[in-house]
């Protein structure tokens, strides 16, 4: 039944730090279980993926055309 | 906790950048003192024991101090390499730094030969371990990007800069016959054209267009600017042991030019703003790099009239332009970026889900920053004043100069006891951390 659930999209492009990883983990916060958030950012977040591995968040992330970045995040 | 998930962290515990940043402020409140204890004469001459001893309270205590701390932060969160061992290398580089900074400014002010057999061993060990585990790190860099260029042209010249400081020292020490006018100028140059400019320029490509919401400095550029640089000096300094007095001169022109060139590029990318909210750090990047353009023009103008050259308070003036203007500025006002930043996302990733954690402001108001700004400000234009009329004005530039450093410290330490309160509160809440 939560497979359906639509993407939660944060879109942090252009955000002063750390605006970007606020939202981000608010999003995490409401984040059920086969759901995704969808992490669009215009640098490697790499203080994100410690927190992401430090809690077991499956993500993925995918380098975009304009030189950004889309990480998929799914829930523990 | 999970130990296995902490060893795949990027970013090194909170502790290995701190204790640099916490050390480095007293080291300004080092040097006022140490104005303050010589008085006017200090300015006599830039070769005083004295001065050669204020010289390195700031570029080692202060502006060295941060800069490898900080380093041993950026290369992981912006680079996304890691350091071994964060911690022990930390302390390894730490401890014998501050040590070998008190030592070497002792050992010059009191001429003391054991002294510099001390500190040429303290600071050989804290910037060879600095300088091994930066270099193993970026050269493994997953992308050549501008930052990682540059932070490889500015190690290779931190690599000179020691290895200058490290020969002058032992001539002091052991009484070797060097050329010791054109090393010593060789040793400022490297290191404050080389190693801080081009650390700078590496660092300022990530964090100008992030924290200040400009549009990003040209690619072609980034890529290109350091290696330049690092030409020019290499070019230069053989010109000037080879006694080329032309080309030596022609290599000086054009490094001025780059430093011109980089400090009017990034004025012209604060005016390009997104968003022009008040941010009390930018008044430091406008000191910085007016302060860069002002000693590169200076510098220009003693090309043009010889009489300047040899007046001790043209040296002296560039002196305070590149180090307290350009370097020192521009080091404090990140470290009101880097500071409450990092508190905050070592917060995040202890407590995320179980307490609420302050927005970034609250663990350090604009108030006192734009306040200490005020005082490194008046730091700089009475030190300025005190290089050409030191009668009237060094005890007031020494208490500016003790005022800005001490104000600094408390407000880094105001961010640990926040982040340490906050921290405690929040396990106080949910102890156990997955």
């Amino acid at each position: 039944m939560t497979l359906n659930l639509p993407e939660i999209v944060v879109d942090g492009r252009g955000l002063e730090p750390p605006e970007p990883m606020e939202r981000v983990l608010a999003a995490l916060d409401v984040l059920q279980p086969g759901q995704r958030v969808r992490f669009l950012i215009h640098r490697q977040p790499y203080p994100l993926y410690d927190i992401l591995r430090r809690y077991h968040y499956p993500y993925e992330t995918i380098k975009g055309v304009d030189g950004g970045f889309e990480i998929l995040i799914s829930a523990p | 906790m999970n130990p296995a998930g902490l060893s795949l962290e990027q970013a090194p515990p909170f502790s290995v950048p701190l204790r640099f940043f916490l050390t480095a402020p007293w080291f300004l409140a080092l040097a006022a003192a140490l104005m303050f204890w010589e008085g006017p004469l200090i300015f006599a001459s830039r070769w005083l024991p004295a001065t050669l001893a204020l010289t390195h309270l700031l570029v080692l205590g202060f502006m060295a101090q941060v800069m490898l701390g900080a380093l041993l932060q950026i290369l992981p969160v912006a680079v996304g390499v890691t350091i071994p061992y964060p911690r022990l290398t930390a302390a390894l580089i730490h401890l014998p730094l501050t040590l070998g900074t008190l030592t070497l400014a002792g050992a010059l002010l009191f001429s003391l030969p054991s002294g510099f057999a001390h500190a040429v061993g303290l600071l050989g060990l804290g910037f060879g371990v600095a300088l091994l585990a930066f270099h193993i790190a970026l050269w493994r860099a997953p992308v050549a990007s501008g930052t990682v260029i540059a932070l490889r042209c500015a190690l290779g010249a931190l690599l000179v800069t020691v290895a200058l400081g490290l020969l002058l020292a032992g001539g002091l020490s052991w009484g070797w016959s060097l050329p010791v006018v054109e090393l010593t100028n060789l040793h400022a140059v490297w290191g404050l054209a080389g190693w801080t400019a081009l650390l700078l320029a590496g660092v300022a490509y990530q964090v100008v267009p992030m924290f200040h919401m400009t549009p990003p400095y040209p690619t072609g550029l980034t890529r290109s600017f350091a290696p330049l640089m690092t030409g020019v000096l290499a070019a230069g300094s053989a010109f000037i042991l080879l006694d080329w007095t032309v080309a030596a001169l022609v290599a000086g022109l054009a490094l001025a030019m780059g430093l011109i060139a980089f400090a009017a590029g990034t004025l012209y990318l604060f005016t390009q703003r997104r968003r022009k909210i008040s941010d009390p750090t930018l008044g430091y990047w406008r000191m910085s790099m007016g302060s860069l353009l002002a000693g590169a023009a200076l510098w220009l103008l003693t090309q043009w009239i010889p009489a300047l050259a040899t007046a001790p308070q043209v040296e002296w003036l560039l002196g305070i332009l590149l180090i307290f203007g350009f370097a020192i500025a521009v080091i404090n006002g990140m470290l009101y970026k880097i500071a409450p930043f990092l508190a905050w996302f070592h917060l995040q990733a202890q407590l995320l889900g179980r307490a609420k954690i302050p927005h970034i402001k609250q663990l350090l108001p604009d108030t006192p920053v734009r306040r200490q700004m005020r005082v490194s400000l008046a730091a700089l234009l009475l030190l300025l004043a005190a290089a050409v009329y030191p009668a009237l004005f060094t005890y007031p530039a020494a208490l500016a100069l003790g005022a800005t450093g001490v104000w600094l410290g408390v407000n880094l330490w105001s961010v640990w006891r926040t982040y340490r309160r906050i921290l405690r509160e929040g396990l106080a809440i949910a102890p156990a951390i997955q």
